[in-house]
């Protein structure tokens, strides 16, 4: 059981992950499910002694990425409109709207996928460049410029001061 | 202007400088206040980030995800009781027993329930479920329960191609094939509440996971699976 202990002591972190990759926190928790019922199906590809919280950093982003894709092509060929910005103006949905979406949740929504993901696990989740690296299983340089072009369009769209 | 890379501010920003390099950005600050500004921002954006996402880790873990986590409420491993069940010595009587007992119960429940409204009742000639039973089967996910009076185990296709679920319930646990727009009753077989010992009658039971063993093509369905087969109306 000190698997399923462990990856318990990371929801919080991981709910926080997924919430920065999501567009709200309820795409985030579905993300976050998703995540976690993946690692326990694969559980023994998990090797003990290795990162538990990196390992679940990756699955989290992998399934993101494929579901982006997905959301991707069906924007594609049902909906040309940006879709966060016109969701219904109408009772619950706007106060929704409101709440989740956030200037931050916002401006994060606007950066390209690979930015977004570099931006949420350095500057959200904390991770060391070099860790955040291994993730998404990139170089260190190519992390890096991600996460300067990333810093500077935030810098852009939530306003100098940030 | 310094020499002073937006790179290296950035990597300063984020304490990922070695001693050398710290200085030289240092030093570079001290005599340019533009570069200074710019160091501010993007630490105001971190912070502003971090406080930002923060309470989503600081709140109380949801119960979908203890409900997943947690020993009790194990999910239901197909391959682990699949791997047992080889290991058995005698397989054959283990599940000729259990199918002959949730027969018995199967007909007991069909005979008691005439006119009375429970979870089963029989409609053109079959074992159906029905009420909060046949509710919970159209549109519970497995992912997605709380405090419900039925939980769903597995969902799955039968070799037939049409869909399966396991389920429990105080009155009575089993597994249910979707037929036209009934949950035809497959299996039955007492609730917990009949059963001193809660984890015997849950979906883990070898009477119920050898049925879905006899019935189920391919693994059981996955979350996203699930949802949209529920979306679509369990066709």
């Amino acid at each position: 059981m000190a698997f399923e202990s462990e990856l318990l002591a990371l929801v919080p972190r991981l709910r926080r992950f997924a919430a920065s990759l999501s567009r709200n926190a309820a795409d985030g928790d579905d993300l976050c499910q998703a995540a976690i019922e993946r690692a326990l199906k694969s559980r023994d590809q998990w090797q003990e002694g290795t990162r538990l919280d990196s390992w679940m950093y990756r699955i989290m982003r992998n399934l993101w990425i494929d579901e982006a894709r997905a959301r991707q092509r069906a924007a594609r060929t049902f909906a040309p409109e940006e879709e966060g910005e016109h969701v219904g103006h109408a009772g619950d949905r706007d106060i929704e709207a409101a709440v989740e979406l956030s200037e931050v949740a916002r401006a994060m929504a606007k950066l390209p996928d690979e930015q977004r993901e570099v931006i949420a696990l350095v500057l959200v989740e904390g991770l060391a460049y070099k860790e955040a690296a291994e993730v998404l299983d990139i170089p260190m340089g190519t992390l890096t410029s991600r996460l300067v072009r990333g810093r500077g369009a935030l810098l852009q769209l939530l306003g100098e001061a940030a | 202007m310094s020499a002073i890379t937006e790179e290296m501010l950035v990597a300063y920003a984020d304490g990922e400088l070695d001693e050398v390099n710290r200085r030289r950005v240092e030093r570079a600050l001290a005599g340019d206040e533009a570069l200074a500004e710019r160091l501010a921002a993007h630490e105001a954006l971190r912070g502003r980030l971090s406080a930002h996402f923060a309470p989503i880790a600081a709140e109380a873990v949801p119960d979908r995800f203890s409900a997943l986590l947690k020993p009790q409420a194990e999910v239901v491993n197909l391959a682990e009781v699949r791997e047992q069940r080889t290991r058995r010595m005698w397989p054959g009587w283990a599940m000729g027993g259990a199918i002959a007992a949730s027969l018995v119960l199967g007909l007991a429940l069909g005979r008691g329930m005439s006119g009375e409204a429970g979870p089963m009742g029989v409609s053109r000639g079959q074992l159906v479920a029905q009420g909060g039973l046949a509710k919970a089967l159209d549109t519970q996910l497995a992912s997605a329960q709380d405090s419900n009076d039925v939980r769903i185990g597995l969902s799955f296709r039968a070799k037939d191609g049409g869909w399966c679920r396991s389920f429990e319930g105080a009155a009575v646990s089993g597994v249910a094939c979707r037929a036209g727009e009934d949950w035809r009753i497959e299996q039955a077989v007492p609730g917990h509440a009949a059963s001193s010992d809660y984890r015997q009658a849950s979906s883990g039971d070898a009477r119920i996971m050898a049925t879905v063993e006899q019935l189920i093509a391919g693994d059981p369905a996955d979350a996203a699976d699930e949802k949209a087969a529920r979306d679509a109306g369990w066709k």
